[in-house]
């Protein structure tokens, strides 16, 4: 029969198996996220799927925001919707967007659906009803924002600025003097004007600051400065303020000391 | 130890990259090196026809990428003559890139030497570890300089250790002076490839000084053997042989002033110094598989605490040593950090002989609770090698967009802010396409992919020869865009030119974009 003393000498020999069994676990936990990767992902059918329930229930004031925002192979599928990929959810424009909807990869490494979610609730948005097709989930979301009452930009033209498209007009900027200049009609309200740098030049911080004076029936209304982006700065600056109410002819006069960079606003009027 | 394990296994390295090349695109560098090439071969034809002549013409020919050394270089186009002009045997591409393949047999073979010091085991696990990984198994295809470097760097180590009595051999040994020309012959190599063997001098007079005194002597014998490099480095750069000094301080001073091209890591673009100290480090972590990541830590890590205690065979100095040189110019935070891991590959190549050691030492470490050895190693090398060549089969030939298990895959690392890819080689996952539906004489707008590498694709018929070049997208009739973060403002500049959001096709690595082709309304293929 086996003694105490031999059993416990067994046991202890089994440490020697430690190193071999760690690498075996690593090794096995590696391939077991390698090889379950795709089940966690959408295929074709899921997107064909999402985006056939969208052309059905998607309205006139929708518009689809992808989560991840790398998740941009829905623009294959998704039509005719416009689609977004903003990446602060909570701090994101929607011009004229009543509602929202989020299709996600929930489960896709390091999605954070949760966050996108807790950013739309924290600027009001409320959530409907969820729809999994597959690996995607499809949310709609009430944004409960201001109601649109002029786009002083088209909202067809879209340009990066941060790395995210926005809706925005490119613009020259002209030398202090000969500004380059924007007119637009509409009525009077909360006036939104959002303006950045297109490209990498946005970041080269040895440039001149950007102004864009706001002038509301040839009257100077108000500044936006945009200057270099120096992240964690935004390059996608903003600027809101009362614009008398009524119709009126909004200008927009854009200048830097250095001219040789794309630049591109956005701006419309809000009830609020 | 015999040399034929070695030869074995290098061979089937070439094997593996020959037969895995045709789906590689070629990368931006490729693109220049092919137009030097080129130029080169026309030397080499000149110089075999009217030599005096060639030797006259120098800078006529080599002036052609003057900004890296000859040598590899010319092994392109010695390899292009030989293979395609003269025998017509393979195809233009093939032939550039087959010495790229002989460097990547080479780097086999010396890490199998470098692991038969340990065992058998280490001998095939060391050269394995090294290249079952998308990224280190991608640039092994390249006619580019990074293997080719890593390569030598591994082969000036190892002839080296040799020269110095540290290797143990079956074949007779040579003459010291037969050992110090090769030395030096390599480094003269290393010198035509790369500047990175601008730092194998350093390292191994340090390791010289920290020899035990049994191989010091020998090692100071040795050392000026190295002096043999610049001369090689001379016979085989024409260029140098006129205005030497212009030449030379021309090519120093691009890489003292090499240019910061914008990187995406962890969410921020890196555009210029100071670089996060661990950068290169994080970075393998992120893009090796998982078993490997700790292996190479674990290798790392226990020639570091051997060196500490004093514990340190001299062979494992050396080869911690120039792991160290490999990565340390990368840890300055002033180094230039494009390129992947690219630049470093040296520094897992030289760490791939202690992990296999680790790798081997865990199999016997269970044969003594009653673990057959064969079974304990088969089971050791299944963990450390699957989930690379999962990788490889699930992402090659996109070898610039692979990450490993720590990042959660290539989604993860989308989600995490990682650079995407680069050098624009995934086009080719698109070319079919374009070759399908772009009507003749179609105008592409091809982003990232250089002048160079298109006609490099089209001379090797994997792009139809009457597609042409667009300059950008207000110029085009489809796009082929390469996702990165830096140039995001080109996909909107496609929308508002061609006026349509929806892509006609794409590559979508793990549901990432990598490349998406639009195409303007009405054109064949368009959605």
């Amino acid at each position: 029969m086996e003694g105490p003393a031999a059993k416990a000498r067994r046991r202890g020999d089994w440490v020697w198996c430690v190193p071999l069994l760690a690498i075996a676990a690593v090794g096995a936990s590696a391939l077991l996220f390698d090889l379950t990767l795709s089940l966690r992902l959408p295929g074709n059918r899921d997107w064909a799927e999402a985006a056939a329930a969208l052309r059905v229930r998607g309205g006139p004031a929708d518009a689809v925001q992808l989560w991840p925002p790398w998740a941009e192979r829905a623009r294959l599928f998704v039509r005719p919707l416009p689609v977004r990929t903003e990446e602060d959810l909570r701090a994101a424009d929607y011009p004229g967007v009543e509602r929202l909807w989020l299709l996600a990869l929930p489960r896709a490494p390091l999605a954070h659906l949760g966050r996108a979610r807790a950013a739309l609730r924290e600027r009001g948005a409320t959530a409907g009803d969820e729809i999994r097709f597959g690996a995607l989930s499809l949310q709609p979301w009430e944004l409960h924002g201001p109601r649109v009452l002029s786009l002083l930009t088209s909202p067809l033209e879209e340009h990066e600025v941060d790395y995210v498209p926005r809706q925005c007009t490119l613009l020259r900027i002209g030398r202090p003097g000969n500004p380059g200049r924007l007119q637009a009609r509409g009525e009077g309200g909360l006036l939104h004007v959002r303006a950045g740098i297109v490209g990498e030049r946005a970041y080269q911080r040895f440039r001149d600051p950007v102004r864009v004076d706001v002038e509301v029936d040839g009257a100077a209304l108000a500044t936006l400065i945009v200057p270099p982006t120096a992240p964690a700065e935004p390059g996608w600056r903003r600027l809101d303020g009362a614009a008398p109410a009524g119709e009126h002819a909004f200008t927009f006069l854009v200048s830097a000391r250095d001219v040789d960079r794309t630049f591109c606003l956005s701006a419309w009027t809000t009830a609020r | 130890m015999s040399r034929r394990l070695p030869l074995a296994l290098a061979a089937l390295t070439f094997a593996a990259l020959f037969a895995t090349q045709s789906g590689v695109g070629f990368v931006r560098d490729e693109g220049y090196y092919f137009e030097a090439a080129k130029s080169y071969e026309q030397w080499v034809v000149l110089l075999l026809r009217a030599p005096a002549a060639a030797v006259r013409d120098t800078g006529r020919y080599w002036s052609v990428n003057f900004e890296h050394p000859g040598l590899a270089k010319l092994l392109f186009a010695v390899s292009h003559l030989v293979f395609t002009t003269w025998l017509g045997w393979l195809p233009d591409a093939l032939a550039w890139r087959l010495p790229a393949f002989a460097f990547g047999a080479l780097l086999t073979y010396w890490l199998a030497v470098l692991g038969t010091q340990r065992s058998r085991a280490a001998a095939v696990l060391a050269p394995a570890l090294f290249w079952c990984a998308e990224r280190t198994f991608f640039h092994g295809h390249l006619a580019c300089f990074d293997v080719p470097i890593c390569a030598l760097t591994a082969g000036v180590g190892v002839a080296w250790a040799r020269a110095i009595g540290l290797l143990q051999t079956s074949t007779p040994t040579p003459t010291p002076t037969r050992h110090g020309v090769f030395l030096g012959f390599l480094f003269g190599c290393a010198l035509g490839v790369k500047h990175n063997a601008w730092l194998l001098p350093p390292v191994l007079l340090v390791h010289a000084l920290l020899l035990p005194a049994a191989f010091r002597g020998r090692a100071w014998r040795m050392l000026p053997w190295l002096l043999l490099g610049p001369v090689v480095l001379f016979a085989g750069w024409p260029l140098l042989w006129h205005e030497p000094v212009r030449h030379l301080s021309d090519w120093v001073s691009f890489h003292t002033q090499h240019v910061h091209y914008a990187w995406y890591y962890l969410g921020r673009e890196l555009r210029g110094p100071p670089f996060p100290i661990l950068y290169p480090l994080v970075l393998l972590a992120l893009v090796l598989p998982l078993t490997q990541v700790a292996l190479f830590a674990a290798a790392g890590a226990k020639l570091l605490w051997d060196f500490a205690h004093r514990a340190l065979s001299p062979l494992r100095l050396l080869e911690l040593g120039l792991a160290g040189a490999a990565i340390a110019p990368f840890l300055l935070r002033t180094t230039p950090i494009f390129g992947g891991i690219k630049h470093w590959l040296a520094f897992l190549a030289l760490l791939a002989p202690e992990a296999s050691h680790l790798l081997e030492r865990s199999a016997g470490l269970a044969q003594r609770a009653g673990v057959p050895r064969s079974r304990g190693l088969l089971v050791a090398a299944a963990a450390a090698l699957l989930p690379g060549l999962w990788q490889i089969a699930h992402v090659h030939p996109y070898g610039t967009s692979a990450y490993g298990e720590l990042t959660l895959g290539i989604p993860g690392a989308a989600s995490l802010g990682m650079q995407r890819q680069y050098w624009s080689n995934n086009v080719t996952a698109v070319l079919p396409w374009l070759n399908a539906h772009a009507p003749a004489g179609a105008r592409v707008f091809f982003h990232e992919v250089n002048l160079e590498s298109y006609r490099a694709y089209q001379q090797a018929g994997l792009l139809r020869a009457d597609i042409q070049y667009a300059s950008g997208p207000w110029d085009a009739q489809y796009a082929a865009l390469q996702w990165h973060r830096e140039f995001r403002d080109r996909e909107p500049e496609t929308w508002n030119a061609f006026g349509t959001r929806t892509p006609a096709t794409g590559l979508y690595l793990d549901e990432t974009p990598q490349i998406v082709v639009y195409a303007r309304p009405g054109l064949p293929g368009a959605p």
